[in-house]
């Protein structure tokens, strides 16, 4: 018994050392980055508008552009996503178009970010007449995050015992009450987590943006959808593709708020999956 | 296709036809044909696999809830085609209700679980009584009614079964199919799902699907064997148990088949 028990424990041992590197490189970045935006980080930089001088800009029209972007994006994506997978899962049968369906959603989601600027370039901006906007950008990456939201969402579905779903038909359940009442609550859990991870992602984004033609210079805070698209993650590029180094600590302490946003993004997630749990048991 | 003739009453509660189902390339049900007669108790014994659960779940149409089946013949509800076309499967399951070897409940309170069938079905009465009801019928009514809103997960496993039981009766379900309802419980339990089913039969026609040779003697007015997925013998229950007419059906009963 001892043999077999030890090894175990080296194993134990090792994971908890590569987890301890993990978090350790993870707040040395963190840090260097709180290190180098020092100098600019204080509250009228998140709220100041962009300026042509490095130590009078702020990121209020990024920051307010990103969380115009957040909202759209999971506006977007969340209920496309899930009612694809509930539709997949309980509703298709197997096989035909519904198998090609989830298979192009599986695939989407290794295509780089990069490929839906360019396709939400022609479709959202030209196409369909939105200009460089954040609707755009929210449409661009809603469709960036999607396939996320779809396969993890169908994974958490399929996840739901299948002895839960017959008692529920085998009370004279309808279908919609199967699914609004069993499948979707036992689920909720593991589709908020891939569709935060889904929406984190998107929203970090700056290449697909990028390519949509995100400003990195504006004088108000976007107001409205239809204003112009800008985000952090561009920002940050925008601002760390200068020549002045004046401009990198600025640029740091953009990528500082990036990190703010997806941590209480991240935090929301899990408020709401604490509170599903506690309705659902 | 089967030679066996079935115990004869005016219109049936339930009566398959030369019913088979198949699950993709295995065949659960070959050629079944069997009456159950209004108010009666029938036991469906075999070895696992032989297709009790197929049967019962016919009955009520859940086996079309598997992709991949199909099924031929016809299974017929109070002389009505179950599979006609303006049947609603949802009503076929509110009045032929169904308890399933695991018990499976929703991870809700006790009373959210029993009144989960009126719900779903747009139950208009009170609700708190219809539940006091079942549970009284069910015989947990004195081990609950002290908290209802208790999580349905904490009851041990005889009461979780009971609990599934008062779940179905609140369907006011006019037949009643109990697959295995005592497998996985232990003496003490079976002995009160025993007198349950038993006190049940006054309302009820009943189908039980059921492992234990013993219980469909104690239980059931007619009983049928079923093995392969074929009906070998079916007949009033002391009939078939004291004198099978088949060597197979003998041979399980005296317990040289599994």
């Amino acid at each position: 018994m001892r043999g077999p028990n030890r090894r175990r424990d080296g194993v134990g041992t090792a994971c908890g050392v590569v987890a301890g590197l993990v978090a350790a490189a993870f707040l040395t970045v963190t840090g260097v980055l709180a290190v180098k935006a020092w100098s600019v980080l204080d509250f009228a930089f998140l709220f100041d508008p962009s300026s042509r001088m490095a130590d009078r800009t702020g990121i209020g029209p990024a920051l307010a552009g990103t969380l115009w972007l957040a909202v759209l994006t999971a506006a977007f994506a969340f209920p496309v996503g899930v009612g694809t997978a509930v539709y997949l899962e309980e509703y298709a049968s197997r096989g035909g178009a519904a198998a090609v369906v989830g298979k192009v959603a599986a695939h989407l989601a290794a295509v780089p970010p990069v490929v839906y600027g360019v396709a939400g370039l022609a479709l959202f901006v030209r196409g369909l007449g939105m200009g460089p906007s954040l609707l755009a950008g929210g449409c661009t990456l809603a469709a960036l995050a999607l396939p996320t939201v779809i396969v993890t969402a169908r994974t958490a579905i399929r996840a739901v015992p299948r002895g839960l779903r017959e008692a529920a038909y085998g009370m004279g359940a309808t279908r919609w009450q199967v699914v609004r009442g069993q499948v979707l609550p036992a689920a909720a859990s593991g589709i908020v987590t891939g569709s935060c991870a889904g929406l984190t992602r998107a929203v970090g984004e700056a290449a697909p943006l990028l390519v949509l033609g995100a400003v990195s210079f504006m004088t108000f805070a976007p107001r409205s959808p239809a204003d112009p698209l800008t985000s952090l993650p561009t920002q940050v590029f925008a601002w760390s593709a200068r020549s002045q180094q004046d401009f990198a600590a600025a640029a740091a302490g953009a990528g500082v708020a990036l990190l703010l946003v997806l941590l209480v993004v991240n935090l929301v997630a899990l408020a709401v999956r604490r509170r599903l749990r506690g309705v659902s048991t | 296709m089967s030679a066996v003739s079935a115990p004869r009453a005016e219109v049936p509660a339930l009566a398959a036809d030369d019913l088979t189902v198949r699950f993709g390339g295995r065949t659960a049900l070959a050629g079944v044909t069997l009456e159950v007669p209004r108010g009666r108790v029938v036991s469906v014994i075999g070895p696992s696999g032989g297709g009790k659960t197929t049967l019962l779940r016919a009955f009520n149409r859940m086996n079309e809830l598997v992709p991949g089946v199909t099924t031929t013949g016809t299974v017929r509800f109070n002389g009505v085609d179950l599979h006609g076309e303006e049947v609603d499967p949802v009503e076929v399951r509110r009045r032929i209700g169904m308890v399933f070897q695991q018990a499976t409940l929703f991870p809700r309170s006790i009373f959210d679980n029993v009144v989960f069938g009126p719900r779903a079905g747009g139950h208009a009465g009170e609700l708190q009584e219809l539940a006091e009801e079942v549970l009284v019928a069910a015989g947990l009514w004195s081990e609950v009614a002290e908290d209802l809103d208790r999580p349905a997960m904490e009851l041990s496993a005889g009461q979780q079964q009971r609990l599934c039981i008062a779940r179905t009766l609140a369907l006011k379900p006019e037949v009643l199919l109990l697959d295995e309802p005592t497998s996985a419980l232990d003496p003490a339990a079976t002995a009160r799902i025993e007198s349950l089913i038993h006190s049940l039969r006054r309302d009820h026609t009943i189908v039980l699907a059921t492992h234990g040779r013993r219980q469909a003697a104690r239980l059931s007015d007619f009983t049928a064997y079923l093995a392969g997925g074929e009906l070998i013998e079916y007949g009033p229950t002391e009939a078939l148990f004291t004198n099978p007419r088949d060597r197979r059906t003998e041979s399980y009963l005296t317990g040289r088949i599994e």
